[in-house]
This record gives C-alpha cells, structure tokens and sequence, in this order.
C-alpha cells in the first residue's frame, strides 16, 4: 500500500531537503518549522496493462463498446496527445502505441479503411516523424506515416471547420477531419488534473481563432487554479465548447493516469524522501550530482532529455468524455493530492529541467517562467500554498538560451516585448495579435518544427495568476540579467532570497516548499 | 561547491552509517521496513564450534565464574537426558545465558542454539554476528511477526537442544514475568523434554543496563530441575503452567531448601515469584499516624513500589546453606 502525501515540519532531525534547478537539484538546508508538502507514494502501475486496455475498450463508460462503433466504409479519425505529455518521455513502449495497436486491431478487423491518425499539437510545435515514431510505435509509424499520420495543423484554414460560437461568443474552430468524421477516438496522457477530459479535442484539435478565447491573460488571471477544472475559467470555457462539440462529433475517449515515478533507477533517490536515503542512494547523489555538475551544458542537456520515465499506468478508462473524466481525475489526485492546513508567507518552488515545452528542446526563461509561476504555482486545489501577497522564491539558473528552431518567436518575445512591458494584459493588447498573425512564424509553425508565433504569449499568461498574487518573485542562482528582463529578482543563496523577502513578509514568515517533481498537488484549506 | 563542501551538506544530520533521523512530523509515515533475516546457520557448522567452545570454555566461564561465585545445583538431573531438548530459564540478566553455558555439561553445550529477541540482537549486524558465534543464537520474533516461526522447530529436527528464556525479555525488577506459550508449544510438537531451571542472584549481580558484574564476587545460584515432558493429553497452557510452577519451585529452593519446596509446591502453597505485595495502610494505622484521612489506601494491584520490589530483588543472596530436612525446628 503506497504511503499518502504529508507535510513535513522541518525540524532539527531533517537533513538537508533536495530542490530541483534546472538541469540540475541541489541539497538546501530549510530554516526550522518549514512546511515541505510531499506527494504519496507512487502507487503500484497496472499489471497487465494490455489486458486493462482491452477491458477499457469493452467496457467503456456511457457508450457502446468499440467494436460495436467501428464499420465499414466509415470514416474514422484517431487523436492522440503530442510531445507535451508525459513528462518526462515514458519509457518505450509509450502507452498511446499500446492503446493505437489495440484500437487498430478492433478496425482492422471491423474493415474500417479510412482511418486518420493525428496528433493533437494545437499551437504546439510538430512532432518529428522519429517522435511521432517514438509515440505511436514503429507498427502503426510503418502503417500509417506520412499520409495517415500527421501533426494537426492549425494554421491550415482548408482543414479547419468552424462549428459556430458558444453562448458567451467564443469560435469553436477545429480540425475538419476530426469534426466530419463518423467517429473520433482521442487517445490521452492525463499528467495532471488540468488535462484530458473537455480539453482533449476542443484544445488539441482547435485553431488560434478558437484557443484565443481561452488562452488569454485574464481568462488564466481567474483560473484557480487550472488545476482545479471547477475554479477555472479556462476549463469552463473548455466546457461550453465541448457542449457545443458534442452536437457535431461523437467522441470516444481513452484517458490514462500514469503513477509518479518520473526518474530511471539510476536517479531513484530523486523519488525518494530525503531521511530515508540509504547509502547507495547517497553515493548516487553524489555521483550524479557531481558528474552532472562538471558535464559541459549540451551534453548534460542530451543526457536529461534521454532519460525516459519508467511511469506505471494506474488507470485506464474509456467511453464518453463527461463520464471517463471524473474517473480520471480521481486517480490523479489519489497519486498527487496532498492536504494542506492553511497558506504561508513564501512559497518555495523548485523549477525542474522540463516542461511541456522543451521536450528534446531547451528550456528559455519564458519556459521557465511557465513552468514555475504557471505549471508549479497553480498545482493547488482551493487556493495557493502562498498568501495573496507573499513572496515565490523558484530555483532555477535561468540561462538566456533559446532553441532557435523550436522557439523563434520567443526570441523576439523576450528582446521585443518584454524590454517594453512585462504586464500579461498590456502585452496582450498591444502585441498578441502582431505575433499570431505574423507571416513567418506561420511559415515556420507549419513548416519546420516551430511554436506558433503567439505561443510564447500564452506562457506569459499562464503566470498570470501568480504574477497577480504573489508580492515579489526572487530566483535562486538565476542570471541576473535574463531574471530582470522578465522582472524577477535574484538572489545566490536561499538566505539571501528569505532577506530580500524580509521587506514584504517581515523578518519570521511562514515558508512553505512544494516538494516536486514528482508531481504535488496541493489541497490548501 | 566541491565534492568535499558537498558530501558535508550531504552527510549533514546523518550518523556514520549515513541514517538519518525521522523528522517528527514523518514518523506517523515512516516505513515498517521488515529487517533482513540474519542468516546464522554458519554458527553451526563445526569449525565455528570449536571457535564458539574455546571462547565459551576460554574466556566467557573464567570470566563469569571471577567476576561472580556461581552455585551450581541439580546438574546430576542431566545425567540420563539424551537428544534434544528445550532447557527453559527465568531471565532477568545478561550474565544468564553465560552462567548456564558455563554450567552446563559440554555434551549439551556442544549443540545447544539459544533463542535471541530478533529486534534487540539481530538489529544490527555487527551485535548478531558476535552473539551467533560465542552464544550460537538464532533470531526470535517476540511481537508476533509470522517472519520467522519455524526456525527453533528446524533446529529441534536437527538434534539442536535449545535454551530459551519464555518470559520473552529480562525482567525490569528481577522477579518473574508470565511465561510466553512458544517455548511450550515447541515441546509440545515435537514430544521433546523441557529442563526447568531458575536464576537466582543475576539480576542483583548484573540488572538491566549494566554490562559488567557489580565488584564483589555477588553470589549467583543455578538449580536445574529434573526434565519434564508434556503428558499425551495435555494442552500448551498446561505444559507452560507446569513448565512455570517447575521455575517456581526452584527458585523457592532457595529460602525453603530442596524438601519443604517440593512440599509447598506440592500443597500448591507456592505462587511465581512477581515481588513482594503491596500493604494496604488501614485507617487504624493512617490514624496512628496523625492523617486526617480515612480513607482505606488501595492495594496496587501491579505489587509494592518499584523501590521495594528492587530492593528485594537484590538482596544478597544467603551464603549459608538450607536448613536440612532433618532439621528439628
């Protein structure tokens, strides 16, 4: 029986607690009477995961089974959730690959012909066909690739069909095939609670017309947390679409829960609690630590980005997407959730070395940003681990890099736009637009392997939330310069960090530090 | 920060082993780590007994027998006892299971294995290693634990006799705790004999958190008893009661001399030794006394204060011999 998630009191018998920078973590000494919220235990994976499928597919929730949905000459489209999730790259075989073979062999046998494999990348960058490979698996790669197998493209207007507006005026604009097709099957990774469910087709497959009602800064301003889909207008935005979906499209959805075991075996001291460390696990600390710190950044980089996650699947349901979520949303939290007794004066966040993002890519400051004001400041349920006001203290080097190819308008975004201002509703206003619609960024997100042009907006906002709440955001061991562009402040060490915090949450504050990854989600009562 | 700076922070709070400490607020979340089975069957092998014997012969009895004036009575009981059997003892020292060694004939020693508490001698490897190979123990689960039952039963099946100690843990005071029903059931199962034997003065030679005899040459008493076997039809708590007026017997040997004892214990006038009573005050006595209560003092029914029962435990034994049968008075 896996342990629950607790939260620790920082006492004199603690050593010193593990935080995550990058690419990289390091031993922190927390002042005594600290709160550190650890996740629970990762819980056991299936089994027999291939027999869970099937028994998924068999007995979906509010729908027929699948083989009883599949016919021939009809006209079936399969989406799959990109590179963005899981995090980090599962170990091969990824269960999209299991859950396509097993779909693809009901079809095959029912004699669907025309069958339509997409990847639900939204604004994101395509996948390359070595990760589409990666993915799908070389079976269905080897069947299916190039002309069946394909990257959603939402700049493709003569393959997007607009399906009207919802009650509050937003455009629901998606892929066409998906929409005209007798049935669309959306095969997805649910990492963390903001995941799957309405999202799935109504992001994943939509255009910038349609995300723009979402993915706005005062949208994710009121999203608390997004985590959290009955306290966030994003999700209630997801929802009205998704109700407008449903009178156009019978969706059939396959949601998994993966456990939390996000490092190989060689890395297993990262899972476990910091006193219960053995010997090895201290040798491999210090091994690891110290390789990685003397390894030149490019190759400490590739090594990062190749470690796989040896993830258990703890849950596999399909059928109708208004009842599949909620029996996924439970496993999720039954891995992440962890109560809370009441907010503190800082939050300490460590930033890891990967978001949704930066898969086989590099992690830029406003990824970085993203990922720690966005992804990890909102992994709570009613409200944040930091009073309103308080400060956020996140680890992470935050050099200036950007991957040129991945991230091109990032580049401008960080030299253009936040020299000017660094307010989500200003930048918003005056540039969005410029940027989403700009010719080459188009070209690129269409072409190469490119976010779209507005995407690195849409980071912004994601801390929008956190920017709004937080008194003052201090980075540890972050490039001074990179850091003031975005308007952050930097600190060396911790103690200087809870100094220059002194001025906004007084001389004794309340320090809360959020232990993850592996993945923490915060009940604050 | 170098490697040296980094396997400080490292080792920060940690014992040289690398543990830590539990937090406070993590214990309720602590692991129950089953240990590790220490494996002790190579305590058994020859060479080791020849090793075990020279230290048993060598240097533990000439020790024991220095620092202690130790009685031995009842070994001729021994005499015509063959295979295994479980010698049963009260326990209320560390210096008992070097006394009974010592004592102990070497046709019994030569293959004798004694029972160890699993989580206070097998804790840590380098206290189970030492144990196994001067005393030959092997690991007792006291609370329950399913891990290791069987093993004492393998040993008997393997001609091992056993000394074993059923009150489970040294008594905190020196007198008598009930008797577990492991030691009975064993007996029990496999038909074998059980040899009663009771301690006197250990716990006043060396209690509870000393591990050296007090100066002085205290005096420690040995009795055996005469083997005893379960009868066809009878039960565990049977065996384990006789098994326990057995030690009772003994140990009352003592004060009232081999004859009267059996005769008391006979009349069923003996009751285990736990330690003197406690006096309920009267109120004739509170109010010779002055008290302005008067109220009756209840008896506690756990005995006397832990004072008197420890001074009782350790008074030194009589040097000089029991009254004879014969005795006229």
């Amino acid at each position: 029986m896996s342990r629950p998630g607790f939260v620790l009191e920082v006492d004199e018998r603690t050593p010193p607690l593990l935080i995550h920078q990058g690419e990289g973590f390091r031993l922190e000494g927390l002042p005594l009477g600290s709160k550190v919220i650890y996740p629970p235990d990762s819980l056991p994976g299936i089994r027999d995961v291939n027999a869970a499928i099937r028994h998924a597919l068999l007995h979906p929730h509010g729908m027929e089974p699948l083989p009883e949905l599949l016919k021939p000459g009809m006209k079936l489209t399969i989406a799959f959730d990109d590179i963005s999730i899981p995090l980090p790259q599962m170990q091969t075989p990824d269960i999209r690959q299991r859950i396509l073979e097993h779909v693809l062999e009901l079809a095959a046998r029912k004699g669907v012909d025309d069958v339509e494999l997409v990847a639900a990348n939204a604004l994101h960058r395509r996948m390359t066909p070595s990760e589409l490979k990666r993915a799908v698996g070389e079976r269905v790669f080897r069947a299916f690739f190039p002309e069946h197998l394909r990257n959603h493209d939402a700049e493709d207007k003569a393959n997007l069909v607009n399906l009207g507006k919802t009650d509050h005026g937003e455009d629901v604009e998606l892929n066409k095939r998906a929409v005209e097709s007798d049935l669309l099957i959306y095969v997805n990774i649910n990492l963390t609670a903001m995941s799957g469910g309405p999202k799935s087709v109504s992001v994943g497959l939509a255009s910038y017309n349609s995300l723009r009602h979402h993915h706005n800064s005062h949208t994710l301003k009121h999203s608390r947390s997004f985590n959290d889909p009955p306290n966030s207008a994003m999700h209630h935005s997801y929802n009205r679409m998704a109700d407008l979906l449903g009178g156009h499209v019978k969706v059939f959805t396959i949601e998994t829960t993966m456990n939390n075991e996000p490092f190989p075996s060689a890395m297993s001291f990262l899972n476990k609690r910091e006193w219960e460390w053995n010997l090895k696990d201290q040798a491999s600390y210090l091994a690891v630590k110290r390789g990685n710190d003397m390894l030149p950044p490019k190759m400490r980089r590739k090594l990062w980005q190749s470690s796989y996650a040896p993830y258990g699947v703890t849950g596999i349901n399909a059928g109708a997407p208004s009842q599949v979520h909620p029996l996924t949303l439970q496993k999720v939290h039954q891995q992440q959730r962890v109560e809370v007794n009441g907010q503190s004066d800082v939050g300490i966040f460590g930033v890891p070395f990967i978001c949704p993002y930066n898969v086989n890519s590099i992690m830029n400051p406003i990824l970085v940003t993203s990922m720690g004001l966005g992804y990890q400041f909102n992994m709570y349920l009613n409200q944040p681990i930091v009073r309103k006001g308080g400060v956020g203290i996140f680890y992470h080097p935050m050099p200036n890099e950007f991957h040129p190819v991945h991230h091109p308008s990032y580049i401008d975004f960080f030299e253009e736009v936040l020299a000017e201002t660094t307010d989500p509703a200003q930048l918003e206003a005056k540039y969005e637009k410029q940027f989403a619609t700009d010719e080459w960024y188009i070209h690129l997100y269409r072409n190469s392997y490119a976010y779209h042009g507005v995407h690195p907006f849409y980071m912004w906002y994601w801390a929008a939330h956190a920017m709004d709440h937080l008194g003052d955001v201090i980075f540890v061991g972050a490039d001074r310069r990179t850091a003031g562009r975005l308007g952050f402040r930097t600190a060396s060490t911790l103690g200087d960090a809870l100094e220059m915090a002194k001025h906004t949450v007084g001389s004794s504050p309340e320090i809360s530090y959020l232990h993850m990854p592996p993945l923490t989600l915060a009940d604050v009562r | 920060m170098g490697l040296i700076s980094e396997a400080k922070l490292l080792t920060r709070g940690r014992d040289w082993r690398g543990r830590s400490r539990t937090p406070r607020s993590a214990e309720k979340w602590a692991e129950k780590v089953e240990p590790k089975e220490f494996p002790t069957g190579w305590a058994r092998t020859p060479v080791t007994g020849i090793v075990r014997t020279a230290i048993q012969r060598g240097v533990l009895k000439p020790v024991a027998w220095s620092q202690t004036r130790v009685q031995v009575e009842g070994a001729e009981y021994l005499d015509g006892l063959r295979g295994p059997a479980v010698f049963i003892a009260n326990h209320s020292s560390h210096l008992d299971t070097p006394v009974i060694l010592g004592s102990l004939p070497r046709r019994f020693t030569d293959r004798l294995a004694v029972g160890a508490a699993a989580d206070y001698f097998f804790d840590a490897r380098w206290r189970a290693f030492t144990t196994a190979l001067v005393f030959n123990t092997f690991p007792v689960e006291r609370y329950g634990s399913r891990r290791l039952r069987g093993l004492a039963g393998k040993l008997v099946d393997d001609a091992w006799s056993l000394l074993l100690f059923p009150e489970g843990t040294r008594s905190q005071d020196g007198w008598m705790n009930p008797f577990k029903l492991g030691a009975a059931a064993l007996c029990l199962s496999k038909g074998i004999p059980c040899v009663p034997i009771a301690l006197r003065g250990t716990y006043g030679a060396m209690p509870r958190g000393r591990n050296w005899p007090r100066p002085g040459r205290p005096k420690v008493v040995i009795r055996y008893g005469r083997p005893i076997r379960p009868d066809a039809d009878e039960g565990v708590r049977d065996f384990s009661f006789r098994m326990m007026s057995e030690v009772t017997r003994l140990w009352n040997e003592e004060e009232l001399g081999w004859y009267q004892a059996i005769r008391a214990s006979a009349a069923g006038e003996l009751s285990p030794p736990t330690g003197p009573a406690a006096i309920a005050a009267t109120p004739a006595a509170a109010e010779s006394d002055g008290a302005a209560s008067t109220d009756v003092a209840v008896p506690d029914p756990a005995g006397a204060a832990r004072w008197r029962r420890i001074w009782e435990s350790t008074r030194p034994l009589d040097d000089e011999r029991p009254r004879p049968v014969w005795s006229r008075r």
